[in-house]
């Protein structure tokens, strides 16, 4: 992610913190061959909102829409793997040719929702 | 120990890369039944040291997951993705490894322009469209303006005689003395080679005669020879550069260079391509030696 990506990413999930509202944020924390995004690339998933970010489309991205719902609802994290390696010629959009993971977790949960500490200073 | 969010660990991580240091933060994505799954915990390394914030619920856990962190803010190629570690001494014991997904931020790259003048304009342009954080840092509020400089991110009125006390310089701060007074370059350069950790870049404009006073003067104050060859100048690589345009083309030129490593000679020279492939007495081994690119 760019500087900018991660910038807007971080506005959306604080303004969702401050409006209370609880959301689900999709993470790619890893791929294997071709994938239309990589490695970091986000997505928040706010019932108000809607998409914030995109885990790259798709089938792929129906798929983590999904276990958002699930996340948001039960609290419990999800890891996902979406393939995209399905044959081309069942015209499914979901030929890029590679398999990611993604981390969805529930965020701006109200059992979080306290001040982060400035940090513990280490010697 | 308070939970760290998301939003939080956003916050920290991008407020530190913005302020020239470098932030680190693991999510705990997988591992055995009792992992909090989306724990976090980041390291923050700048001015003021080294600090923690957040934790993954256990503190054998977090020594490992500090060992962790620690090891990629030190790596110059380490990359943001999966981390798998054993831990032992977490209750209820267990085999099966944690999985940690590993964020870094360095700080932001940044070109310092110091010295508001004929030069910093392009250069400001050009180091904008090149990705850098643009600083243009000039004691004349007149000069240092918006209307002049567009794409600069920060438009700083400073004292020659203290510099950079509203900059933060890093390693990853590229610095362009264009300055109108060679005296106040001097300053600048004393400045820069002071610091540590050391910019990725010193360039300073002059003409030979010029660089070779300011070199007298920097042994006579104690610097070295390791010193004088940190430093770039006269700045940029040489295309016969005359007007401000062309020098700023030049130093950027030089900056890519440095960036990419490659050899600042015309590729034509470097490939021959006409003369491997093309010219009477080219044979064949060398044709076959092929692309390069």
């Amino acid at each position: 992610m760019t500087h900018e990506d991660d910038r807007s990413l971080a506005e959306a999930l604080a303004e969702a913190r401050r409006a209370g509202r609880t959301c689900a944020l999709a993470t790619i924390v890893a791929t294997r061959g071709s994938t239309p995004r990589k490695v970091g690339a986000r997505m928040l998933v706010d019932p108000a909102v809607g998409l914030v970010g995109t885990v790259g489309g798709g089938c792929g991205e129906a798929e983590v829409i999904e276990s958002a719902r699930r996340v948001i609802e039960t609290g419990a994290a999800e890891r996902v793997r979406v393939d995209l390696t399905e044959d081309f010629t069942t015209w499914s959009p979901a030929v890029c040719g590679g398999v990611m993971d993604v981390f969805v977790e529930r965020v701006s949960d109200p059992s979080l929702a306290q001040s982060a500490s400035p940090g513990e200073p280490e010697a | 120990m308070t939970a760290l969010g998301a939003a939080q660990a956003a916050e920290l991580l991008i407020r530190t890369a913005e302020t020239g240091g470098t932030a680190a933060a693991v999510t705990l994505v997988g591992g055995p039944a009792t992992a909090r799954l989306g724990a976090r915990l980041v390291r923050v390394r700048d001015g003021s040291g080294d600090r923690r914030v957040g934790a993954l619920g256990s503190e054998p856990l977090d020594r490992a997951a500090l060992a962790c962190l620690d090891d990629a803010i030190g790596d110059p190629r380490a990359q943001d993705g999966i981390r798998t570690i054993h831990v032992t001494g977490v209750e209820p014991s267990t085999s099966e490894p944690y999985e940690l997904y590993l964020e870094l931020r360095r700080p932001l790259r940044e070109l310092v322009v110091v010295g508001a003048g004929h030069i910093a304009q392009p250069m400001a342009h050009l180091g904008a469209l090149l990705g850098y954080r643009v600083l243009v840092l000039d004691d004349r509020p007149d000069f240092a303006t918006r209307e002049r400089f567009p794409d600069a991110h920060r438009l700083v009125r400073t004292d020659f005689s203290d510099p950079f006390a509203a900059v933060t310089l890093h390693e990853r701060s590229y610095l362009l003395l264009v300055t109108r007074g060679h005296k106040y370059d001097y300053e600048c350069l004393v400045r820069a080679l002071r610091t540590d950790p050391p910019p990725a870049y010193v360039g300073m404009i002059g003409s030979r005669r010029r660089v070779r006073a300011t070199y007298v003067q920097l042994l006579e104050e104690g610097f070295g020879q390791e010193d004088l060859a940190r430093i770039h100048a006269p700045v940029g690589l040489d295309i016969g550069a005359e007007t401000p345009e062309e020098i700023a083309v030049a130093v950027a030129a030089q900056l890519v260079l440095l960036d990419r490593g490659g050899s600042g000679s015309s590729l034509r020279d470097v490939e021959r391509v006409a003369e491997r492939f093309f010219s009477s007495d080219a044979h064949e081994p060398e044709a076959d030696r092929d692309d390069t690119q």
